[in-house]
Formats: C-alpha cells, sequence, structure tokens
C-alpha cells in the first residue's frame, strides 16, 4: 500500500447536517467514517443560535443551538465517529480525492463516498446592491449575531434591519435584550420571509415595527452608519418616487437571503440548480457525481436546522450503502416545479421509487389551495393534497406513496 | 368572520407549523380555531390571558479562553418578567468550567424558573 489515507465515508461539514451525515452513515453499517470541520469547535452555526425553539423535530423539546450542537456532538462521539476540527478541504476531485489542510499538516484522502454538508453564507450588500456611502456598521445579520453572542461586541446604538428572514427577526429581539434600540424591519416583499412564531416573538412582543413592501434605498454617514433611507416599492419591487423617508441609525443588518456554500462541490464538478443554488440530487441525495451526496443547507435552505439534520441522517445512511456496492447506479425520472411552486427537491427520483419524500416551497402565500404531484406522459395523480395556507418561509414535505416510473411535475393550485 | 364576534388572530409558535388560530371570548372561555393540535387550545388560553416567554441571551464567562457562556431559562416565565429577569442576568460572571444546563441562578426573582447554561466551557 501506498501512504495514502482511505475513507468509507467523508462527511465535509460539523453543522447540524454533517454531524446527522457522520452518525447516519455509522448506524448504517458504515465503519469508518471521518468528519471534518473547519471550525475549533462543532457544532457550525448552531453555537452562535443561543435562542430556543431548536430539537422539536430530533429531541421532542424546545432547546437552544448550542444545546443541540453538544448533543448531537456527544452522539457522535460515543459512537466513535472520528471528527477533525480545525481542518479545512482546500479541494474536492471527481474521484473523491480530497486535499485537506489539518492541524497535524497538509494531506490527501481519498474517500469512497463524500457527504457534502458545508451549509451556507449569508446575502451581502454588494449582492442586492444598496446605493449610497460605505460606512462602517453594515453588517449581515448572522455576523451580528456572531459578535453577540460570541464575541461579546457591541455592534452599535440604534439599528435598522433591512429583510425579514430568520436571523434578522431574531437579531432584532436579541438587539433590544442589549439595550440596542430597533428602529423597525423593512422587507421588500408583501409578506415576510421569516416563521410566524418568530415575528410574533421577536417584533410584536417588543413593539417593532415590520414595514413590508419597503426596502432600503440608501446609506448615509461618512465614517459610520448616520441614517438610512427607506422607500415603499410597487409590484414590480421598484421603489415609489416620493415614498422616501429618513430613518435615524448608526447600524444597519442585511438579513437578506442565505446561499449555498457550493465552491467544493463545483471543483467536483456536482451540477447545481439554479433554482435552490445547491446540487441537483437523487432521493437518495446522490448528486450527478456518483458517490458525492449533499445535506443540509449547501443542498437547499432549511427552516429549522431539524430538517437540515434529518436530510443528514438520509444522505449518511446513503453514502454508507453506496461505500458497501449496495446502490447501484440508475437512470432516472424528473421531478419538476409546476405552477405556484418555486423549486422540489430531489430533483429526480430512481425509476420505480415508492414513498419517495419530496420537499417543496411555494412561490408566494397560497389560501386554500391543493398541492398535486402529477406523471407527465400518463397524467396519473400520483399525490393530492389540500392545504389551507402555503407560505414561501415554510418548506413543506410530501409523500409519493406509489412508485414513480416516469417524470413528474409538482405544482400547486388555489 | 363575522364583525360581530371580533377575532384576536395569533400564530401558534409551539413549534415550526405556525398554525393559524382565531381566538374569541365566549361567556366565560375562550373560542378557539384553527389549531391543527390539541396544543393549539393551551397556546390561545395562554396566549391571550397569559402570556410566557423563554429567553436567551449569553454572560461573560471568567478563567477560559471562551468569552461568553450562553443561557436560557428552565421553562418560560410570564413576559413581563423578561427584562427583569434580563437584569438579574446581566450581573453573572460565572467561573469556568461551566457545564451545559448547569443553574446559574436558582428561582430567578422568585418564579420557580432556573437560569441555566446552554454551552459547555471548560
Amino acid at each position: 500500500m501506498d501512504g495514502i489515507e482511505t475513507r468509507d465515508v467523508v462527511v465535509i461539514g460539523g453543522g447540524p447536517a454533517g454531524l446527522a451525515a457522520a452518525l447516519g452513515a455509522k448506524r448504517a453499517g458504515a465503519e469508518d467514517v471521518l468528519l471534518i470541520e473547519r471550525e475549533k469547535r462543532l457544532g457550525g452555526i448552531l453555537n452562535q443560535c443561543i435562542h430556543d425553539g431548536f430539537g422539536l423535530f430530533l429531541y421532542g423539546e424546545s432547546i437552544t443551538g448550542p444545546e443541540y450542537a453538544e448533543r448531537l456532538a456527544e452522539e457522535a462521539v460515543r459512537e466513535g465517529i472520528r471528527m477533525e476540527t480545525g481542518a479545512m478541504v482546500l479541494d474536492l476531485a471527481p474521484d473523491r480525492l480530497l486535499r485537506v489542510n489539518a492541524r497535524s499538516g497538509y494531506r490527501l484522502i481519498q474517500a469512497s463516498t463524500v457527504v457534502l454538508a458545508m451549509g451556507c453564507r449569508e446575502r451581502t450588500r454588494e449582492m442586492i446592491e444598496i446605493p449610497g456611502t460605505r460606512p462602517a456598521g453594515i453588517f449581515t445579520a448572522g455576523s451580528a449575531q456572531n459578535l453577540v453572542n460570541l464575541q461579546n461586541v457591541r455592534v452599535g446604538n440604534e439599528a435598522v434591519i433591512l429583510g425579514s428572514g430568520d436571523i434578522g427577526l431574531i437579531m432584532a429581539r436579541r438587539l433590544t435584550f442589549e439595550g440596542i434600540a430597533v428602529k423597525g424591519v423593512f422587507e421588500i416583499m408583501p409578506w415576510t420571509n421569516g416563521l410566524e412564531r418568530n415575528v410574533r416573538q421577536c417584533l410584536i412582543d417588543f413593539g417593532i415595527p415590520l414595514e413590508l413592501s419597503t426596502t432600503v434605498v440608501e446609506v448615509k454617514g461618512r465614517d459610520r452608519v448616520e441614517s438610512v433611507v427607506v422607500a415603499a416599492v410597487d409590484g414590480d419591487l421598484k421603489p415609489v418616487r416620493g415614498s422616501e423617508r429618513e430613518v435615524r441609525c448608526d447600524t444597519l443588518l442585511l438579513s437578506v437571503g442565505l446561499i449555498p456554500e457550493n465552491e467544493l462541490s463545483k471543483r467536483a464538478g456536482v451540477e447545481l440548480s439554479a433554482l435552490t443554488g445547491g446540487a441537483l440530487v437523487d432521493e437518495t441525495l446522490m448528486t450527478s457525481v456518483p458517490g458525492i451526496f449533499s445535506c443540509g443547507n449547501v443542498l437547499h435552505i432549511h427552516d429549522v436546522a431539524d430538517f437540515a439534520s434529518h436530510e443528514g441522517f438520509e444522505a449518511g445512511a446513503f453514502a454508507a450503502r453506496f461505500a458497501r456496492d449496495e446502490l447501484p447506479a440508475a437512470g432516472k425520472v424528473r421531478v419538476t416545479p409546476g405552477v405556484n411552486i418555486r423549486y422540489c427537491l430531489p430533483q429526480s427520483l430512481r425509476p420505480g421509487t415508492a414513498g419517495a419524500e419530496l420537499n417543496f416551497r411555494v412561490t408566494r402565500p397560497l389560501r386554500g389551495c391543493r398541492v398535486t404531484a402529477t406523471g407527465r406522459s400518463s397524467g396519473k395523480v400520483y399525490f393530492r393534497k389540500k392545504y389551507g395556507r402555503l407560505l414561501p418561509s415554510e418548506l413543506q414535505k410530501i409523500r409519493i406513496r406509489p412508485a414513480v416510473d416516469e417524470d413528474i411535475e409538482v405544482a400547486c393550485h388555489e | 368572520m363575522s364583525d360581530a364576534s371580533p377575532a384576536d388572530r395569533m400564530t401558534c409558535i409551539l413549534c415550526p407549523v405556525g398554525c393559524e388560530l382565531e381566538v374569541r371570548r365566549s361567556g366565560r372561555g375562550l373560542d378557539v380555531q384553527g389549531h391543527q393540535c390539541e396544543k393549539g387550545i393551551g397556546f390561545a388560553t395562554e396566549e391571550v390571558l397569559y402570556p410566557k416567554r423563554n429567553l436567551a441571551t449569553s454572560v461573560p464567562v471568567q478563567g477560559s479562553e471562551t468569552r461568553l457562556v450562553s443561557v436560557r431559562l428552565s421553562d418560560r416565565v410570564p413576559r413581563e418578567m423578561i427584562f427583569p429577569v434580563l437584569r438579574e442576568i446581566a450581573r453573572l460572571r460565572p467561573a469556568a468550567p461551566v457545564r451545559r444546563g448547569q443553574v446559574l441562578i436558582a428561582d430567578v426573582l422568585g418564579t420557580g424558573v432556573d437560569v441555566i447554561a446552554t454551552r459547555t466551557v471548560e
């Protein structure tokens, strides 16, 4: 044997999805599982999410992010999973050769299977192109969360939050607790992007105004933010002339969306979806590159960590089966989004798959609607369910019980 | 919905499903609609009559490279107790090591609820 290290399953990322993937692989019989985490501490972004509301599905109780992370990491330690922190995967080749910069130095690892669980990044000011000056005091909501919750830094005195994503809502309450006045949350869409429970307990409880169909059109201030200009937007999301209003603040938090972090996936030649920003996968969560699986926020953005973990357990278990050659290559039937559906995932199924679990998000709030999955050639209805209300902020899961052997379309009709 | 019986609309926050509830006062009790599970009735009753919340923050920890230890309450307290409890928590300066679940203030302000650490600090 030459000196190259080999592993059955390598998981990249030690957050809620990656830890679960490592556990899923181990429990499905993989002997040799290695998890690689860039940070010193396992848990990923859970560590800075000190609010409660985690674990309702996985543990049946409401706990905080750090508790959830520690519990999951402790399970992984108990089950003898090898985990390296402070180690970064520099490159991933299509044949699953990893180049890793670890505490012990640089090395190569040849993996039978790889599970991608790198999570996501936040959209920045540059990505949404807010005009104005470039002063200090502009943070993404998550970086402010890291500074306040982990580093004991006071980010400012008066804040405005742009975007109503969950982290922004959580931070509105967190800043209020720290004695920082939150002047308002402004959301460009006519509906909120966060979970309703966060609107209630983070904004309404503290009288923080939420203004929909409103955005920040200018940042003012030379060295530090002095104010922002907000304006109403029309149906095309364009600012309405004459509706501008100046709001004094020294801090602007951006909670304007998350983007799966797929730099390594691209290096490996993994095909990505323009709709999710993550890999195209089949029902085994395998990407277009055989033996490379994806789960959690690197695959698509989840509302709650529990669902990212759920996906991790699944991806890990399938990776273990692939490592044992129990997951033969197969053709695929396509799953495509129809009317009112922003995306569905997985994007393909192995022909003949029964009981497939599908995730989907709607494009806009819908009331009194019916979701269907229909065969594109036969017109057969594989799934049908009525919903009182569906929101874009809520990821939905359905199960297609019959075996599917043709392309299907998922649609939502009001 | 009729104008004659104004309803308090709220979203159940006990789980991420977030049922939209409509709560009307009927006689001495409450009439709740829109819940998908039984928890919704209890939630609406509590939310209208005596709302409760948990809270989370973090406090400086001494004798460790880790700067802060995050804390929460062992159970929810009446919503109006949030800021009084936060002021009590702000006085904490626990020394490392701190264990997850360790009680840092027992029965804070007589609420019957403890302030507990939510992470381990070596």
